[in-house]
């Protein structure tokens, strides 16, 4: 049971994305501006039981049914991983001792951008370099929003800045579908560029747009739709900018080879560093992706990849933020340990609710720019138990 | 419970014990005097013919800072040697690969199975300490610390260009020490991190950041001033300007007179003594380096001596480190740019010995090694893991101690570099003294930890136990024994118990006003609250493996 003095904050970090806001009012979540943080700190608390085939049993039957059933499989992978650091340590841990390998629910997207890492590195800044420096900001295949609803709010439209005039900023969004571009409208009614290309030619339009910052010309007019000279305009804002941000965001880039796409933006930054500066940006992020990420690498000195998860015998399945999102698919037991609003088609073989971090325990964080990590409150009483808890019993019935 | 190491050959430089024969009494994890002849000795190993030091300390080693976290992720590939089911597929050396990117379990596994039990960070972001001190946390058996990077923060080089009085600026320096749960205040390319942001290429000592408009030494006069004036112990930790350039020494030098007689160390200095001299204008400047420690009795150094073999620089100085970046080996690297506070740069090498500059650094190190004539003002690092992985430490300690092994490395150089190297008249060998000065009292003096890195009274019973060899790398790769606060860790060079360090941290007083200032700056131009930007006591310790231990004495 956690102690009721451990609860008296009115202001709190909010999990529901990557960037993190710590200026949540909770005790009034309808005032915030995120549709996704007043869903996640107005989700109602059901002190719902463990179960085992969907019957009701106590912590202790399921912890143990969980560790007989890990105990028997041959190939198990701890999968979802939908948690905050304390939780990841522990699951880690438990992934050690049965010899599973571990991945995030956003691995396909992650990987993503884990590709281009490790093919060609990358030059990147932090959502405080952009608020205060940057002058262009280019959108590439997204409109951010649709993933971190207060991007513009918090990190382009501010009052002040150190070193430009947030309200003259240069907002491009170049491709994608179904954008909502009113965000890159300034306060004072400056409009954005928009150059539209659907998501399938954004490989095609990113190629055309590193290959005119590194100084080639195009025999064509124009590309995917997109005029040549409106392409050749934004470049030369881009080598103008005293510091260009180009932001995409991996989700939103679900097509083969995405990795070439993101490659093109990292590498176009490249070229504009050699005589001005520039820097990359990913964003998007959430249920702890990048915490996973950079916990997994120092704790193996690997990053996490991407599994076929019909190739495991049993799933460990652990998420703690998104109870809407449904187990995966597979015909192998699962043992879904997370949020105790989780609902089921078909129960699993074992379920543990636990704590979710922000609401019902306290936890850590690393926003999507990778660098900052903060603190989550606990914000309401729970009597349910954390997932560290629930992996540290399970340890001890592997051993 | 009383422990009794007998007859045991004790090098303890902080009190003048150069190999004495003595005995050593351990009680709830310190060091004791000899208890009465009525207390029961519960437990007594004898260490006839063994040579005992305290626990090593490594002033240096990037354990914890997220660069090497990011070069893990980038580098997959260094770690593929580890997957080999062959024994004979791989042989595994020190300056392997997979070393410079170790898990944090394996750093903690590796620093102690060498007799390490104390790891010092240098380059703890302020906006990212709590990164730094949960990858640290996941480390286990030694203790740790990290120092907090400032100098390139806009806050305070606002701080400096509006002319704040040094009042101002020690209350920050000395908030950030408490805000960051770190031991000392490093400096890296002062001014030079940001003047990057401004497209900055490079900046020398006298020359103005052009936003700002202050200068290198300004920044470095203001913070060794302030470290000074809050009473921390650890002198400014600085990496000067001009990383890895040929003709630096001069800018290196100028930088010793900075800081008007405050203590200033300055870091990995084999990275900023080259000269520019010969046919490829590449040279070795260790003598004059060298001769300006001996003579400057306010500046120390450590080495970042380099070791052949493929390993990865990972550097807050993002200036150099994307000037550096077409020489990336594999050819991949990462610019950061970070939250207006500082940047990094992580870039993965190999240092060959039949390359000349490669080769010449080499010789610059074990130069300045051998030429710096006080073992207290001289610290044995490889700058893990810019130089060579911190693996390589019984290596580069037995290039110290043998003349005969350094002459047989040196005949294996590019010859070019042979031929501007003096390295080979150089007659010193270091003995097991000065090895326990460097790498034990010097280190914890320098640091300010009055209770490590020494065998009296009082002290954590932090002790390493080696068989002596003539052989000096067999002998510090593997110790006998390792005790970590008391308890029997390491036996015969294996791990047999885990436990999990301590941080070590100053918490120096600050007029608590200042975070009115501060509040504001947060308030308009951060990303975060400033209560979310400080590490509390409580946090460190919440996994319940961590504690905090302040050096603090009584405000000086
Ligand atoms: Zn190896
Ligand atoms: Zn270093």
């Amino acid at each position: 049971m956690q102690k009721s003095n451990n609860i008296n904050t009115t202001t709190a970090t909010c999990p529901a994305c990557g960037m993190l806001c710590d200026d949540i009012n909770v005790s009034d979540p309808s005032a915030n501006t995120c549709a996704k943080s007043i869903s996640f700190f107005s989700q109602p608390i059901t002190e719902s039981s463990p179960t085992i085939a969907g019957k009701p049993v106590s912590l202790d039957e399921a912890v143990a049914k969980a560790a007989s059933i890990l105990k028997d499989a041959q190939h198990p992978i701890f999968a979802g991983l939908s948690t905050d650091l304390s939780g990841f340590r522990a699951a880690f841990n438990s992934a050690q001792q049965v010899n599973a390998p571990m991945m995030h629910i956003n691995a396909e997207s992650t990987w993503r951008n884990t590709k281009v890492l490790q093919s060609k590195g990358w030059q990147t800044t932090t959502l405080m370099e952009v608020k205060n420096r940057a002058d262009v900001i280019l959108c590439i295949g997204t409109d951010v929003v649709s993933h971190n609803p207060r991007f513009f709010e918090r990190n382009v439209w501010n009052k002040e800045a150190l070193f430009t005039n947030p309200q003259t900023r240069n907002i491009i969004y170049l491709g994608g579908e179904g954008l909502d571009t009113s965000h890159g409208v300034s306060p004072n009614g400056k409009q954005p560029t928009v150059l539209p290309c659907a998501t399938k030619a954004l490989p095609e339009i990113t190629a055309a747009l590193r290959a005119l910052i590194q100084g080639k010309t195009l025999n064509t007019d124009s590309i995917t739709g997109i005029a040549v000279k409106d392409l050749e305009t934004v470049v030369t804002q881009l080598k103008e900018a005293s510091y260009a941000v180009l932001i995409w965001v991996a989700k939103d880039f679900s097509f083969a080879h995405a990795e070439l796409t993101i490659e093109n933006i990292t590498e176009s930054v490249v070229t504009l560093n050699k005589e001005s500066r520039a820097m990359a940006l990913a964003l998007g992020g959430s249920d702890g992706d990048t915490t996973v990420n950079y916990a997994h690498t120092w704790l193996s000195a690997l990053a996490p990849e991407e599994h076929d998860l019909k190739q495991y015998d049993t799933v460990v399945w652990i998420n703690s933020f998104s109870p809407e999102k449904p187990l995966p698919t597979t015909d192998a037991p699962i043992i879904a340990i997370g949020n105790s609003q989780t609902q089921f088609v078909t129960p699993p073989a074992v379920f543990i609710p636990v704590a979710t971090p922000a609401l019902d325990c306290a936890g850590t964080l690393f926003r999507v720019d990778s660098s900052i990590v903060l603190p989550l409150k606990q914000t309401r009483e729970s009597a349910l138990p954390t997932l560290s808890t629930v992996m540290n019993k399970m340890d001890a019935l592997l051993t | 419970m009383i422990t009794l190491l007998k007859n045991a050959k004790v090098y303890d430089p902080a009190h003048g014990v150069d190999g004495v024969k003595k005995d050593i009494y351990i009680r709830n994890g310190h060091i004791i005097a000899k208890p009465s002849k009525t207390e029961k000795i519960h437990e007594a190993m004898d260490l006839s013919g063994k040579v005992v030091m305290a626990g090593a300390i490594d002033m240096h080693s990037h354990i914890g800072g997220g660069k090497v976290n990011i070069a893990r992720m980038m580098l997959p590939e260094y770690q593929e040697t580890l997957k080999y089911a062959d024994p004979e597929a791989h042989v595994c050396g020190p300056q392997c690969s997979h070393n410079a990117t170790p898990s944090t379990i394996v750093t903690g596994m590796h620093y102690i199975e060498m007799g390490y039990t104390a790891v010092f960070e240098p380059a703890v972001l302020g906006i990212n300490a709590r990164q730094a001190h949960l990858e640290m946390g996941d480390t286990p058996m030694i203790d740790k610390g990290g120092y907090a990077m400032l100098g390139n923060d806009d806050y305070f080089l606002r701080l400096l260009a509006n002319k704040a009085d040094q009042k101002a600026i020690n209350d920050y320096v000395a908030w950030t020490l408490n805000a960051t749960q770190t031991i000392g205040i490093k400096v890296v390319n002062p001014g030079g991190i940001n003047a990057f942001k401004f497209n900055q290429r490079r900046l020398d000592l006298d020359e103005n950041n052009k936003h700002y408009a202050v200068s290198p030494r300004q920044i470095l006069k203001s913070l060794s001033r302030a470290v000074h004036d809050i009473g921390v112990a650890k002198p400014l930790h600085v990496h000067c300007n001009n990383l890895g350039v040929a003709g630096n020494f001069q800018t290196t030098l100028d930088t010793m007179g900075a800081s008007d007689g405050i203590p200033m160390h300055l870091t990995h200095i084999q990275f900023h003594s080259y000269g520019a001299e010969g046919d490829k204008k590449f040279s070795s400047a260790a003598a004059e380096i060298a001769e300006a420690i001996n003579n400057n009795k306010h500046i120390t150094a450590d080495v970042g001596q380099i070791l052949f073999g493929q390993t990865v620089t990972a550097s807050g100085d993002n200036m150099m480190q994307h000037l550096n970046a077409g020489f990336a080996n594999p050819k991949k690297s990462v610019i950061m740019d970070i939250e207006c506070d500082a940047g990094c740069g992580v870039v993965p090498f190999k240092y060959r010995d039949e390359n000349y500059v490669n080769a010449m650094q080499w010789a610059i190190g074990l130069e300045i090694f051998l030429s710096v004539e006080d073992p207290w003002r001289v610290f044995l690092t490889t700058d893990h893991p810019n130089g060579a992985p911190f693996t390589s430490y019984p290596h580069l300690i037995r290039l110290l101690m043998d003349k005969s092994f350094r002459a047989e490395a040196f005949d294996k150089l590019n010859l070019d570099a042979q031929a501007m190297s003096n390295l080979k008249a150089i007659e010193r060998e270091y003995s097991l003294y000065e090895i326990a000065t460097m790498t034990r009292a010097g280190a914890a003096k320098l640091i300010g930890m009055d209770n490590q890195g020494h065998l009296g009274e009082g002290a954590a019973a932090n002790i390493t136990v080696y068989t002596e060899q003539s052989d000096k790398e067999a002998m510090f790769g593997k110790p006998d024994y390792v005790f970590k606060d008391g308890e029997l860790v390491v036996k015969h060079g294996e791990v047999v118990k885990v436990v999990w360090g301590k941080t070590h941290t100053a918490k120096p007083a600050y007029d608590k006003s200042v975070e009115k200032n501060l509040k504001e700056y947060f308030e308009k131009y951060h990303t975060i609250q400033l209560d979310n930007y400080k590490i509390s006591d409580d946090e460190m310790a919440a996994d319940g493996r961590n504690s905090v231990i302040s050096h603090t004495k009584a405000a000086g």
